[in-house]
């Protein structure tokens, strides 16, 4: 439920970047794409990260999922650093 | 059998063995905790970075260029730091679990307060010098 919660929050960023797209044109579409990408790709591999948090408390051990984590963590830092260069950058269209 | 037994002794392969080093696993539970905390931030982060953008798109009317892009670059910033920190605090308290070690403060919160108190002292001023 933490992912699905994760991948609603993600869409909702993606909802709110497409207000940027009349101002700063299609380089906004890049982050919409990037966001819908990044929630999408967590959707695909939800059920994978299901059976293993259950085979891993079944098992009494289990190996964290360091490539999601990693990944997730990278998106944001990406996304949010598009978000800056955004602000300071890409001229604003009139 | 063999290959749990790796797993508890900390016979991680590939990126996790690579990452995480030594140790034993703990208990999976405080494992899947410490992921549902680190997403937690991320969720943080993503509203504060929908929120640097709200401020840049939708208050055109209400502040003036410099004040809009001020916020809404400290908004942004803040989610950078809170996005890229929550990985290293979760990595921290995977290492310290793994070591038996205490677990370590974590060093986004105090960034995310700082910041966040810095965003409403800002609206607060705006809010009270601003002309009717």
């Amino acid at each position: 439920m933490a992912w699905g919660r994760t991948t609603l929050s993600l869409t909702v960023a993606a909802a709110v970047f497409l207000r940027w797209m009349p101002h700063h044109g299609w380089f906004a579409a890049t982050l919409v794409a990037a966001s819908v990408m990044t929630s999408a790709a967590i959707n695909l591999t939800r059920k994978r990260r299901f059976h293993r948090a259950i085979n891993g408390i079944n098992d009494e051990a289990m190996t964290p999922d360091v490539r999601s984590i990693a990944a997730l963590a990278a998106s944001v830092v990406v996304l949010a650093s598009l978000g800056i260069f955004t602000v300071l950058l890409i001229p604003v269209a009139q | 059998m063999e290959k749990l037994d790796a797993r508890r002794d900390g016979g991680r392969t590939g990126l996790s063995g690579l990452i995480l080093g030594g140790g034993t696993e703990p208990d999976p539970r405080f494992t899947l905790a410490n992921e549902r905390t680190f997403l937690a931030w991320i969720r943080t982060s993503l509203a504060l970075l929908a929120g640097g953008v709200a401020v840049e798109a939708f208050m055109a009317d209400l502040f003036g260029p410099e004040l809009r892009k001020t916020v809404a670059l400290l908004l942004l910033v803040l989610a950078l730091l809170i996005g890229g920190g929550s990985f290293f605090r979760w990595l921290n308290v995977e290492r310290s679990m793994r070591r038996k070690n205490p677990l370590p403060l974590p060093w986004i919160a105090p960034v995310l307060a700082i910041g966040g108190g810095l965003v409403v002292a800002i609206m607060t001023v705006f809010v009270l010098v601003r002309p009717f």
